[in-house]
Formats: C-alpha cells, sequence, structure tokens
C-alpha cells in the first residue's frame, strides 16, 4: 500500500505540474491584465495538435515544439489584438470571448482533424525504477521542463525590468504608464506568453496523451482550480496549487472510486477556501 | 417568358414525384466523430461504399422498375439529442424508411421512443446493444439488431468469455469501464458472466474524458488480475494499453470491443491482446475472394490504405447489410413496405462475407474471430461460428 500511494504522490505531482502551466497562463493574464481567459485550454489545445501535425510530417519532436508553441502564442496575440484588450477588468465580458473563442477554435480542430482522438508516435517510450514504482520517462522530463520553465518565470518576473514593470502594471496601470511603462505593449507581451505557455503545455500533453478537440475544456478547468488553490498572482503558488491538486486527484483515487476522481481536488479546494479564500500562497 | 417559366414549373412538378419514387432513401444515424466514433465511423464507410457499388452497377430492379438507392448519413458525434433531431429529420423531412444505426446504445436509448411512433413505417437496423432488451417485442417491431455485440445467447460476450476461460484457465478480470450508459451495459453483462463462470472480477470505472489512468491502473495491478478488460473505446483503450504496459504494472488484455490497434501500437510491451474481430481481414483477404474485392474496392473508393488495425468492425458488416436489404426489398416485391422487407428479412441467410441470418427475435447471428497478439506482433486467429 505505501508503494502504491507514495507512486500516486510522484505521478500526481508530475499530472498536477501540467495543470501548473496553465495555471501559470491564468494567474499571469489575470493577475498583471486583469483579463480572464477562459479559452487558456484552447491554446493548450492549438500548441498540442500543432505539435502532433508537425511531428507526424516528420519534424523531431523537441524541434516541433518550438513552431507549436509560437503558433499558439500567434494566436493568442491576435485574440487579444482583436477581443481580450477590451474586457479588461470586466470579468463578464472575458468570459463571453473566452466562451465564443472555445467554440470557434474547437469547431477548427473538428474540421481539421474530426473529434475522433488522434495519437503521437511515442517520444519517449519505457519507465524509470523507483523501487517498485514505475515513472514513464517523458512523464519524468514534462515534470522537469514545466519546473524549469515555472521557475524561470518567477526569476524573470522578479529580477528584471520588464518583470518589475509588469508588478507595476498589475498594482496601477496608470502610474506604471505615467513612469514611462508602454503598457499596450505590456499587456500584449502577457498575452503572447501565457498563450505560448498553454502552448507549451499542449506540446508536452501531445507526448503523453491521445488527442481531441474538446481536451482544452478540461485542462483550464484544472488549471483555474490550481491557480485559485495557489492564490490569484501567485507564480510559484500557480506550481504548488497544481501539484497539490493533482496528488490529491492520484491518492484520492487509490481508497475512493476513481470514477469521481475530479470531485476529490475540488472537494479539498473548497475547504482550503474556507480557511484561506485568497488560496495557499495568495495575499491576504 | 412567364408562360415558358410556368410550362416548366408545372413539368418539374410532375417528374419530381416519379423520379422521387425510383430512389430508396437509407437514412444512417452514427457516430462518424468523436470519442465513441470507432463503430460508427466503420459501419458509415461500409455503408457508402455498398450504395456506391449498387448505384454505379445501374441499381436494383423490383417488380418492373429498378431503384437506385440514396444514403443520408448524418454525425451524430454520439450525442443522443443531436441523433434525435437527425433521425426527424431524416423520418419526417427526406421520408427515409431504413435507417441504419445507432451503433451506440446511449443513442439508442434516445431515439428509441421517437422511432417507436412509426412502428410498422420504419425499419431501424442498429447495433447497439441495449437493442436487444427491445428487439422482439410488442411495439418494437421496427428494430433489428444487426450486430451480435456482447448480449445474447449468440452474442459473442459469452463465446468470447468462454474462449478466454478455455484457452488461459484466467481467473482473475479487472474491468475498467467508461462511467457512463455504454459502461453500466458492460456491467450488467458481464459482472454477472463471470460469477456465473467462476471468475473472479472487479470493476472500477473512470469519469468520461479522463486521459491519465495511472492511479487506477496502479490500483488495479495491486489486485494482480490475469487480464484487464479496458472499456469499449479506441479512444481510452490506446491510452489505457501505452500507460498500463509503460510501467509494467499489466501486460494482458481481454477485449470485446475496440480494436488490435492498441496492441500492436504497444507490441513489445504486452504479453497477451486478446481481441474480438468481426473478421481478421490481413487472413481472410489472402484466401476469401469477397474479402478481397471488398478490400481493393475499400482502397479504390477512398483512395487509402484499409484501416487494418482500426477494427474493420462494421464497415464490412455494415456492407453486407445494405445489399441484404436490397436482396430482402427484391424478395419482398415492395421498396414501400418496411414490415414486408423485415418479414424478408428474418426469412433469409444472407451469404456474403459473412453468414448472416437473424434470429426469431431479430438479432443477427454470424461468425467472428479471435485475435490473440503476444509480444513482439505475432498473432494468432480462431474462427468462431455460432451459426
Amino acid at each position: 500500500m505505501t508503494q502504491l500511494v507514495l507512486g500516486q504522490v510522484l505521478n500526481g505531482a508530475i499530472i498536477g505540474a501540467m495543470y501548473g502551466i496553465i495555471a501559470l497562463g491564468i494567474t499571469l493574464t489575470f493577475g498583471i491584465t486583469g483579463i480572464v481567459n477562459f479559452a487558456l485550454g484552447e491554446f493548450m489545445m492549438i500548441g498540442a495538435y500543432a505539435t502532433y501535425a508537425l511531428a507526424e510530417r516528420g519534424l523531431p519532436y523537441p524541434v516541433a515544439v518550438v513552431p507549436a508553441c509560437l503558433i499558439a502564442a500567434a494566436a493568442g496575440y491576435l485574440s487579444n489584438k482583436a477581443f481580450f484588450r477590451f474586457t479588461r477588468n470586466n470579468l463578464v465580458n472575458g468570459l463571453l470571448v473566452s466562451i465564443g473563442l472555445i467554440s470557434i477554435f474547437e469547431s477548427a480542430a473538428m474540421l481539421l482533424w474530426t473529434a475522433t482522438p488522434v495519437e503521437m508516435h511515442f517520444v519517449l517510450p519505457g519507465a524509470l525504477r523507483v523501487g517498485d514504482i514505475g515513472l514513464p520517462r517523458m512523464k519524468v522530463v514534462v515534470f522537469a521542463v514545466i519546473v524549469v520553465v515555472i521557475v524561470a518565470t518567477y526569476l524573470a518576473l522578479a529580477r528584471t525590468w520588464l518583470g518589475r514593470a509588469a508588478f507595476a502594471y498589475a498594482q496601477n496601470p496608470e502610474a506604471a504608464m505615467l513612469m514611462g511603462v508602454h503598457t499596450p505593449r505590456l499587456e500584449s507581451a502577457v498575452m503572447l506568453y501565457s498563450t505560448g505557455l498553454a502552448g507549451l503545455g499542449g506540446a508536452l500533453y501531445a507526448s503523453l496523451y491521445s488527442l481531441e478537440p474538446a481536451m482544452g475544456g478540461v485542462y483550464v478547468l484544472k488549471g483555474m482550480e490550481a491557480a485559485i488553490l495557489g492564490g490569484i498572482g501567485s507564480l510559484m503558488g500557480s506550481l504548488w496549487g497544481g501539484v497539490i491538486l493533482g496528488v490529491i486527484e492520484g491518492v484520492g483515487s487509490i481508497f475512493l472510486p476513481t470514477a469521481f476522481r475530479d470531485a476529490y481536488g475540488l472537494a479539498v479546494l473548497v475547504a482550503i477556501l474556507l480557511f484561506r479564500p485568497s488560496g495557499l500562497f495568495g495575499d491576504e | 417568358m412567364k408562360r415558358l417559366m410556368l410550362l416548366m414549373a408545372v413539368l418539374a412538378l410532375t417528374v419530381a414525384p416519379a423520379a422521387a419514387q425510383d430512389v430508396v432513401k437509407i437514412g444512417q444515424i452514427e457516430a462518424q466523430t468523436g470519442a465513441n466514433a470507432i463503430y460508427g465511423w466503420m459501419s458509415s464507410q461500409g455503408t457508402a461504399l455498398a450504395v456506391d457499388e449498387i448505384n454505379k452497377a445501374g441499381g436494383f430492379k423490383v417488380g418492373n422498375k429498378t431503384y437506385k438507392l440514396q444514403l443520408i448519413a448524418l454525425d451524430t458525434r454520439g450525442e443522443p439529442k443531436e441523433a434525435t433531431v437527425q433521425l426527424k429529420r431524416l423520418v419526417e423531412v427526406d421520408q427515409a424508411k431504413y435507417i441504419f444505426g445507432p451503433f451506440l446504445s446511449n443513442v439508442f436509448l434516445a431515439v428509441r421512443p421517437y422511432a417507436a411512433e412509426f412502428n410498422g413505417k420504419l425499419l431501424m437496423w442498429g447495433g447497439a446493444t441495449r437493442i436487444h432488451d427491445y428487439v422482439g417485442t410488442p411495439g418494437n417491431e421496427f428494430l433489428m439488431r444487426t450486430w451480435n455485440w456482447d448480449a445474447g445467447k449468440n452474442g459473442f460476450g459469452e463465446l468470447m468469455v468462454d474462449n478466454l476461460v478455455k484457452t488461459t484457465g484466467a481467473k482473475k478480470i479487472a474491468m475498467l469501464f467508461q462511467n457512463d450508459q455504454g459502461g453500466k451495459v458492460l456491467e450488467d453483462i458481464y459482472v454477472p458472466m463471470f460469477k456465473q463462470k467462476g471468475i473472479e472480477s472487479r470493476l472500477d470505472y473512470f469519469e468520461p474524458g479522463t486521459k491519465d489512468f495511472s492511479a487506477v491502473l496502479a490500483k488495479i495491478a495491486a489486485w494482480k488480475p490475469d487480464f484487464l478488460f479496458p472499456g469499449y473505446s479506441d479512444s481510452y483503450i490506446y491510452d489505457i494499453v501505452r500507460q498500463a504496459t509503460e510501467t509494467g504494472q499489466l501486460k494482458k488484455f481481454f477485449l470485446v470491443r475496440g480494436s488490435l490497434g492498441p496492441g500492436l501500437k504497444n507490441k513489445d510491451g504486452i504479453e497477451e491482446y486478446m481481441v474480438y474481430v468481426p473478421k481478421y481481414f490481413e487472413e481472410a483477404e489472402k484466401k476469401d475472394p469477397k474479402v478481397a474485392k471488398f478490400v481493393k474496392a475499400y482502397k479504390d473508393f477512398y483512395k487509402r490504405d484499409f484501416p487494418y488495425d482500426q477494427a474493420p468492425l462494421c464497415s464490412s458488416s455494415c456492407y453486407d447489410h445494405v445489399y441484404m436489404l436490397v436482396e430482402a426489398m427484391k424478395k419482398a416485391g415492395t421498396v414501400d413496405d418496411p414490415a414486408a422487407v423485415k418479414k424478408a428479412l428474418m426469412a433469409m441467410t444472407y451469404d456474403g462475407m459473412w453468414k448472416i441470418r437473424f434470429d426469431e427475435k431479430g438479432e443477427a447471428v454470424f461468425n467472428f474471430d479471435v485475435v490473440r497478439l503476444k509480444k513482439g506482433g505475432a498473432l494468432e486467429v480462431q474462427h468462431i461460428n455460432p451459426n
């Protein structure tokens, strides 16, 4: 039993990191620009399908990931220019634009690939063994990449001029503008980065699971849960939120019916929010 | 000018009904896309191919008239609400009397009450397992079950389990089903069946949309089953088989649904992958000229390779079904009376790629193959004939 639980703690942490990368996008977009982008899961889907399409055309997987992220980021940039920039600090408008975009992107994917799942060739087959616990190699790589990306994002925001400008913009956009921050450009940069991150999440996802156009819906919900659990605005909180959620789901599935695994994470989220309404790492 | 237009309109009105009488419409409601599309998509392929062949050959003669077929195939995406609207369209707008599908039980349960309103005026040929509960009962004379899925005395479920016990001596089976109507259907059939045959079983459900099965697979592996019976939909089976074999947790699989594809893709990780297939085409193509002709026709029509690894499940059978329906219309001497056509169908044995007949309830009985895939890709095929 100990092996089983330990295995699910490790596995849950890896799956949770996938939630974490979407949570990071949510927290960046909302925390800095005040824009609610519920369509982030669709940018993840774009990244996943783009990786699949490029890899199936013979591009090595690590090479295919780069243009896939750029495609997702470009879609994000255009969505921002056309829609999202008009929804700043307006939750309802952001939600409406997101719902519309979800519909458009999903329909486009259905037209291109149909709703029938597709699966990429194995990128890194096999598993690493820790005692009796087997962890797929690719999952370990995915976890490492996500941790590096989240820590690098944290450092970039904490230690660079652009990061400080972003924080200033988040606190007081007018004051930031008066201090010389080009706010429209900053907003575009945040959207580009967050959707590119979602694209990266999708590219990593494609190496592990089969793809279908509706895949983004599940992940944006998990990302949202992880972001709220970690505390909206907290970068490291998004990673921790995702990891905690993944571990709860994994370990919960051992002791309780697996058919309701999504509910276990939600129950814990509600319980935590009762005591810490701003999330585990959010500001009080 | 006005007179000419009036004349053309009158001509159109008089000619149109005559032309319409020469076409027999076949409606089809199947999931051609979506997570559970494998069955519907393949059956749609076979139906369209047969319709094209029959029409290109000049149609078929009933009495003194020659008819052509018109296939109106709609994609339900496996969504019951969508299917209900589509069936309404087929029956009321297109006035189709012959409906192929559905293969999915959740879709069938949703469309059945509406279809039953046309009992006697409609013939619904579906493969859904839940049809077993209704076919041959009063008020459901419009139904025929074209696929001997799991349920029923001639269903391959029982025959497959018998084969499993006889050939492997399996004592413990773990089932992992989707938490939906399809999964519940399998639970109702297999839990008592395993118990009756002295096999210990456990059942776990997963949420539709699940992609990561590691937690439930670890739980199942700790129970040490002889075989894992992983649901019924390729879209999940690919992920399940990959994740189970990648970590070496589970290596033996028993499938009564789904295709050979997931086993082939993970052939180095499996020990045994036992799967029901209507016909093992790679082998049959070499031995049976009818199968070879079908595979060639498929390649020519769709301009792509034959999907050997995608469970050529229903394509070929539904291909046979179109020819069977045409034969029945000829025997019944009518294309407009579905009840008479059904009577003819019940009395015949069709000798196509399969020998297909219907039992007294209206459920199809036909032969199938059990394919065993071993580590590395070695294959063993066993032919089973319930006739």
